[in-house]
């Protein structure tokens, strides 16, 4: 597992290990981790193949599906907390003397020739090239030993830990939180009861982008209340949420709210609303109505006859629905600002109007208590990684050979052979140029 | 809503020339590069530093552009294929560049497998769309719609064309080890491939290096899910090859580890990791749907 070579063979087992000791071994392998895996990236490869509801509900969702991944973090759990003690040993009990013939024997090995006090010259070089320096009497003679990258060895136990941390925070904010959608205008509330609060919306407004094709941004005004008690208030708009309790509310979309003016040409009565497209507009009590499907702020008309909108600039809005009669489809109404449509129906003519129109905004709401964890896991575990991959532990041994006129250097690195190499480089160099001198 | 394709950024025809010219010789630099790397790979010594050059001058030509193409859209340019594709091939030329610088010319035969694909990414971006008549690379200017204006997407988008970079290098030693394996020494490219073991590490590193990208990556997605649409995971396609890329990675990364899991399986599972890699971003465009899909 560990690239380094181990200094005593290991002990031949005479007993068999018991079943249980046997069962763990399995359970915290990396063999089982590498399966398990591989099993989750075949699982998931299909399932983006099929439509992505029925991946969530029948695949990601599943309790088998969640098993694996559980089952995968009891593995990764075990394996982290077995490994803890033999890394600790390897990481802060480095040997720190070695013979020669086994420094001969490293993968990357020097023989330098020197003159003066080798021992010294070599120390320093060992220092220059980052490592930390001890040199140990021993027998037959002195041993410089120098490493560097101690905290490389720590990087898998952060990098697993942090990925256990998610996992748990991931299912401890599922377990503890909601989703849900809401929405309103200026002026409007609603109640949401997972939460145990209510949300008022002070104002709704749109600030156009430089660019008129793009979406206007929408900014709302909101208090939110539990029992008549403020526990926020916030400006929101998209990628701006307001978080409050482990409960955040996030602008999703907006809605036009075309407000349209019946009035009756008779009494001259008038009654103004405001509607959402995909209303109905009541014109009497036989059933007569208009069903509204578009609203275009800047409207236009396509050669075809297909209606467009030039942009997002309010310059000319119209909404568009369809006039219903008897159950049939009669006609298209485009209803222009402040100018009439008179529609006949049962009750005599209705004056049909466009006065203005106001913007809802479509909010999701959630709660999730697991976040902050799943951040802390998140920069724990490019933390791990980085400790891992970045941080090259290496260790270095230098003694006298043939007397006192030759050096023997040798280093091993954990997973990292080319810096290895690339220090003991530096070390010959920083030598040659001490002994120039 | 819109009839007409959405309003563009104006940019001026000086703008747009300056930009079209240096693409073209970017990519131009960028294939007399990947000739003389394949020269050099035929034994052929002294075309090794000719060939480096060329591929820093490649890359300083290509920078150019992607300054250009900054000042035009008025933003960073990580916007759709043509514009993620550029920076992908901008930071895998980068990476390698820095490689050769920090692990000397012994690794000159690298380059001659990295810059074919950085070429394959580049047909991608122009003769490949030609060719297959379903795939559409929009070189058009087009402005931010609020949703993309985040900084955690900044973070997102250049984290993971360093990623991408890492593991397109990871793979070009994977193609090198394979072929390594299957020439004898005594053939020309049999003497002119680094030993098996040097690749092996060139692999690992490559391929840890894009791993850490790949997760900040996954990282600065998931934040700015959250932060836009309310929910950190969303199971779309794009999100859910990104996972499977970083599995297939993370599965190599162990192996190395274990014994009887060295050689042809992992230098396999670097190659289904790139594949996997390259579908996330090319595959789930065309084949998948999700909210990914801008274009
Ligand atoms: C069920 C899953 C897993 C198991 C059983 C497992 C097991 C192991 C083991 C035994 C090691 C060697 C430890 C050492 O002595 O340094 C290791 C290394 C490592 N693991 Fe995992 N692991 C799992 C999942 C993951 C995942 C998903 C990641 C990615 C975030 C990861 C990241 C790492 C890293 C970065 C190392 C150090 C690798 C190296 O030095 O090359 N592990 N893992």
């Amino acid at each position: 597992m560990v690239k380094e070579v181990v200094d005593n063979p290991v002990e031949q087992q005479i007993a068999p290990e018991s079943p249980v000791k046997q069962i763990l071994g399995f359970l915290s392998s990396m063999q089982l981790g590498i399966i398990l895996l591989l099993l989750l990236s075949v699982i998931t490869l299909f399932a983006t193949f099929r439509p992505m509801q029925l991946a969530i509900e029948y695949v990601y969702n599943s309790w088998w599906f969640l098993g694996i991944m559980a089952f995968a973090g009891l593995n990764l759990f075990l394996c982290t907390v077995e490994r803890c003690g033999p890394l600790y040993r390897q990481a802060l009990r480095p040997k720190k003397t070695m013979s020669a013939d086994a420094i001969k024997k490293m993968q990357i090995n020097t023989a330098i020739k020197l003159t003066g006090e080798p021992l010294v010259k070599a120390e320093n070089a060992f220092k220059r090239a980052g490592l930390r320096t001890v040199v140990t009497a021993t027998p037959e003679g002195p041993v410089l030993f120098g490493e560097k990258g101690k905290f490389g060895y720590f990087g898998s136990i952060v990098t697993h830990f942090s990925l256990l941390l998610i996992l748990l925070a991931a299912a401890y904010g599922s377990l503890t939180g909601f989703e849900d959608t809401n929405g309103g205008y200026a002026g409007s509330n609603f109640f949401v009861p997972e939460g145990r609060f209510r949300v008022d919306i002070a104002d709704v407004r749109m600030v156009q982008e430089e660019n008129p094709v793009i979406r206007p941004r929408v900014y709302t005004d909101m208090t939110i209340t539990r029992d008549g008690r403020t526990i926020a208030q916030d400006t929101l708009s998209i990628n701006y949420p307001i978080r409050f309790e482990g409960t955040t509310i996030y602008h999703t979309t907006f809605h036009y709210l075309p407000e349209i003016t019946l009035k009756d040409t008779v009494t001259g009565e008038t009654e103004a609303n405001k509607f959402m497209m995909g209303n109905k507009i009541n014109l009497d009590d036989q059933g007569t109505h208009i069903q509204l499907m578009e609203f275009f702020p800047n409207f236009s008309m396509g050669r075809d006859g297909r209606p467009f909108s030039v942009n997002y600039l309010p310059e000319r809005p119209v909404t568009a629905g369809i006039l219903v009669r008897d159950g049939e489809r009669e006609a298209s109404v485009f209803l222009q600002l402040d100018q009439p449509e008179v529609i006949e129906t049962a009750a005599g003519d209705v004056e049909v109007l466009l006065t203005g129109f106001d913007v809802a905004s479509v909010y999701s709401i959630s709660k999730n208590l697991g976040r902050p964890y799943l951040f802390i896991g998140s920069v724990l575990m490019t933390l791990g990684l980085y400790m891992s991959f970045f941080l090259f532990p290496s260790r270095f041994w230098a003694v006298y050979d043939e007397g006192k006129r030759t050096l023997l250097i040798g280093g091993r690195g954990f997973r990292n052979r080319i810096g290895t190499e690339q220090t003991l480089e530096k070390i010959e160099e920083e030598i040659k140029t001490r002994e120039e001198k | 809503m819109f009839e007409r394709p959405p309003g563009l950024i104006p940019v001026s025809p000086l703008g747009m020339q300056v930009e079209n010219t240096l693409f073209m010789l970017a990519i131009i630099v960028y294939l007399l590069a990947t000739i003389s790397y394949l020269v050099n790979l035929s034994g052929k010594k002294e075309w090794g530093p000719f060939a480096s050059t060329l591929l820093k001058v490649a890359f300083l030509v290509h920078t150019a552009f992607i300054v250009t193409r900054t000042i035009n859209v008025q933003r960073p340019p990580f916007v759709g294929h043509y514009e993620f594709g550029n920076l992908f091939i901008w930071a895998t030329a980068l990476v390698y560049i820095w490689s050769e610088w920090r692990l000397k010319d012994k690794y000159f035969a690298v380059g001659a497998f990295l810059t074919p694909l950085a070429m394959l990414y580049f047909a991608y971006l122009t003769v490949i769309p030609s060719i297959i008549p379903a795939v559409y690379i929009s070189r058009s200017h087009r402005p931010l719609p609020p949703v993309l204006q985040s900084d955690w997407l900044t973070i997102h988008v250049f984290t993971s064309v360093f990623g991408y970079a890492g593991f397109t290098l990871a793979f070009a030693a994977a193609l090198m080890w394979f072929l390594k394996e299957k020439v004898s020494d005594r053939s020309l490219l049999g003497k002119t491939l680094p030993q098996v073991k040097l690749l092996d590490e060139y692999m690992y590193r490559a391929s840890a290096f894009g791993f850490l990208f790949q997760t900040v990556m996954i990282i600065s997605g998931a934040i700015w899910a959250d932060i836009s649409w309310g929910r950190y995971w969303g199971w779309d396609p794009k999100e859910m090859w990104s996972l499977i890329t970083w599995f297939v990675f993370a599965v190599y990364l162990h192996a190395r580890f274990t014994r009887g899991w060295t050689g042809m399986r992992t230098v396999a599972l670097v190659a289904v990791g790139w594949f996997a890699m390259l579908f996330t971003w090319v595959g789930v465009a065309w084949l998948l749907s999700g909210i990914h899909s801008f274009g």
